[in-house]
């Protein structure tokens, strides 16, 4: 029996993580990390929701319940990381500096100040001896958003939720009688949804509107309102109507300028090699050597050989995008990875 | 969640009444016409609003050509606000939607005692030769205290008067925001001397987004909103005929009960206030011992975590607010509280208890002993017991 900490956000994962410990026989403590609370135009930020929908649970498992007020570093380590990258015209990926920088660093740190033994999240994913290794429900793995985590932090870590599948949570959480059961999950990055990172990246960023051109006739097909909202391979929000779709196949910023192709086998579109920039190794540094490999949240894992900082991929992969992670995985074992460079 | 409920949240929002209801439903289908059209069925549609209107202001002694319905207590604010450009005099414990609109004037807080109280020597302070308007509710929705408003009708008076005498014609009104206590307490705009009133059909038994305000002929409103010219001009729309003939019964309903529901609350609060002080030594009692609104009790137990008690009530049936309307942890707390000087602690540990018609012998009760057992627990479990 420990005294564990646990990250409860208000959804059905940390629900179930907290009621599984507390069952387990711990000492637990639900923490809700108050990162965020600023609404965007037109759309509600629900955190005053979540930390009630948190703190009834945790209410109902009899457990303290603190808040951690991260509001400042969050705004520094993860959302000024992010703006700055979309800026240098990348696609950063929000979600893994957070688990880096704020759920396994500041919460971990200051949960143990405050007495904690362990920390435990709902991360599906699942640590041993300080290795991070897929979840058992592959199609939830969350190993991708997590190999940024120190071994330090993953020695400290539970993750009660590695041997379960979604469905089972849902299920095993409605049995517990708790109120999150049926929560919706929250999509895209924590505090803004898919749709809204257009409208998010617009309060802090001033864009001026630019040409969209068509890579193969150099041809202006119409004009976009900032090149930093669009990301490779993006199908949707291209507004050249008519005939066969358009994909983004790069983009200038200094120029201001996007381009697209019709062509789904453009050159810019597949990759054979890329190159990785801040290296993330778990535990050590792997060798060189053939590796499976991870491109994007739930993209598969794909055959790549590993040297150095370079990545050769067996088959060319899709739409492999600056700013976004190469995770590698070594069978059940994810190794750590880095930030994909163009 | 269990099966049976026991609501103790009249100040929140009221159940329609069933006699209510009734009296409502031929104006959304048969009686559907709009009062402004021509022919007999419409024309008998606008007799039923005007009649409606009629027996709703003799609720509380007035005429139904003097008020103006609304979507709410909230617009009539608005509108009592909007009247002047020049200075407002207000309660820093009124509610949000009064204190927001003061907020676009040159305005000063008043301060209440530490019971609750606005006194009406703080009032004629705050008054300067720019000041437009005073606006002081009824009674608070948070600790329940009922202001002297009579007192401070007297104070505007005087103003009025010195005015007057002194050769300026600058107008000085007193609007009474009366959203809570009505059918709780007597309320007549001759007997508060008040110039315009507020009422809220949501919080006596009829249905929500109707409201009115009640100004005294002589006083000039500016419309917020414009348009068909109905309402005598100061409120354009269709007139939301339903809503008002639920306003009217509601309000005669309130009316015709007051003494008796008011003596009955009072005596189902006097015995869940003795049973918490008996089974909690560090209980406080907010707001006034004796000028309080009969159903309202607000208690506060110091360190105590409101919202744990709360959600742990919830799951037992029993639905309640904090005493703290946005709890500690979201970062702020209840703008009456710190305005009557409760120190963070008592406030974070504060819980409002409001009975209404939902309430009876045998509900309050059990629910007496659910919330005795909660809070016990939740001492225990944090060593406080």
């Amino acid at each position: 029996m420990s005294k564990v900490y646990v990250g409860m956000s208000g959804g059905v994962d940390s629900s179930l993580t907290a009621a599984l410990l507390v069952e387990a026989g711990h000492d637990v403590t639900g923490v809700y990390m108050k990162n965020w609370t600023q609404d965007l135009p037109g759309m509600r930020c629900p955190w005053a929701d979540d930390l009630a929908d948190a703190k009834r649970v945790a209410v109902h498992l009899g457990i303290d319940f603190k808040v951690f007020d991260f509001e400042a570093e969050y705004k520094q380590k993860v959302v000024d990381y992010m703006i700055d990258e979309y800026k240098a015209g990348r696609t950063p990926n929000p979600d893994i500096m957070c688990n880096q920088e704020i759920k396994f660093k500041l919460f971990l740190e200051t949960a143990l100040e405050d007495g904690a033994e362990l920390v435990a999240t709902g991360h599906y994913a699942k640590t041993e001896n300080g290795r991070l290794l897929k979840a058992q429900d592959e199609n939830k793995d969350q190993t991708y958003f997590l190999y940024r985590v120190s071994e330090e932090a993953l020695k400290k870590t539970l993750f009660p939720l590695g041997g379960y599948t979604k469905p089972q949570v849902r299920e095993m959480a409605k049995e517990r009688g708790l109120t999150t059961a049926a929560k919706k999950d929250s999509v895209g990055i924590c505090f803004v949804g898919q749709i809204g990172m257009r409208e998010f990246l617009s309060q802090y960023v001033t864009t001026e509107p630019g040409d969209i051109i068509d890579r193969q006739s150099g041809k202006v097909l119409g004009r976009h309102d900032g090149a930093i909202f669009y990301t490779l391979g993006q199908r949707h929000g291209l507004d050249v109507g008519g005939g066969l779709p358009y994909y983004v196949v790069g983009k200038d910023m200094e120029k201001n300028e996007v381009y697209v192709s019709t062509n789904l086998n453009d050159d810019s579109l597949w990759l054979k090699e890329i190159k990785l920039s801040s290296l993330h190794w778990v535990n050590s540094t792997p060798k060189d050597g053939v590796y499976r490999v991870r491109v994007r949240h739930r993209a598969p894992v794909v055959d790549c050989e590993l040297r150095g900082d370079t990545l050769a991929f067996t088959e060319p992969q899709r739409a492999v995008t600056a700013g976004q992670s190469a995770v590698l995985y070594d069978g059940d074992v994810c190794l750590g990875g880095g930030i994909v460079v163009q | 969640m269990t099966d049976q409920l026991f609501y103790l949240d009249h100040a929140a929002a009221t159940p329609v009444d069933e006699r209510v209801l009734a009296a409502m439903t031929p104006y959304f289908s048969q009686q559907f016409y709009n009062p402004s059209s021509p022919y007999a069925p419409a024309v008998q549609v606008r007799r039923d609003y005007e009649n409606a209107k009629s027996r709703l202001a003799a609720t509380f002694g007035a005429k139904g050509d003097d008020i103006v319905i609304t979507a709410g207590a909230t617009e009539s604010i608005n509108l009592a606000l909007g009247s002047t450009d020049r200075h407002v005099v207000t309660s820093a414990i009124e509610h949000d939607a009064v204190l927001a609109a003061a907020k676009r004037h040159n305005h000063t807080l008043v301060a209440p005692t530490e019971k609750g109280i606005v006194r009406p020597e703080a009032v004629a302070a705050a008054i300067t030769p720019d000041t437009g308007l005073v606006s002081v509710q009824l009674a608070n929705n948070e600790i329940g205290t009922i202001q002297p408003i009579r007192d401070i009708a007297t104070v505007v008076e005087l103003e009025r008067k010195r005015r007057l005498d002194a050769g300026n014609h600058d107008p000085i009104v007193f609007h009474c925001d009366a959203s809570q206590g009505f059918g709780q307490i007597d309320v007549n705009v001759a007997r508060l001397g008040v110039d315009m009133l507020t009422l809220n059909s949501g919080k006596m038994y009829g249905p929500k987004q109707v409201g009115l305000l009640w100004a005294r002929p002589g006083v000039r409103l500016n419309p917020i909103i414009v348009g068909g010219g109905q309402e005598r001009g100061l409120r354009s729309g269709t007139e939301n005929v339903a809503g008002v003939i639920g306003f009217a019964r509601a309000a005669e309903l309130a009316h015709e009960h007051q003494k008796s529901e008011s003596a009955r609350l009072q005596e189902l609060r006097g015995y869940m206030q003795a049973e918490f002080m008996n089974a909690f030594d560090q209980l406080v009692m907010s707001g006034h011992p004796k000028k309080h609104l009969p159903g309202s009790l607000h208690v506060s137990i110091p360190g105590l975590d409101a919202e744990r008690i709360v959600f742990a009530l919830e799951a037992r049936g029993v639905l309640l607010a904090t005493g703290s309307a946005c709890a500690a942890n979201k970062g702020t707390r209840s703008h009456v509280l710190t305005a009557i000087g409760m120190p963070d602690d008592v406030a974070d540990g504060s819980l409002r208890i409001t009975l209404g018609r939902l309430s009876d012998k045998a509900t309050v009760e059990q629910a007496t002993v659910i919330i005795v057992e909660e809070i016990t627990r939740e001492l225990q479990r944090t060593g406080r017991a």
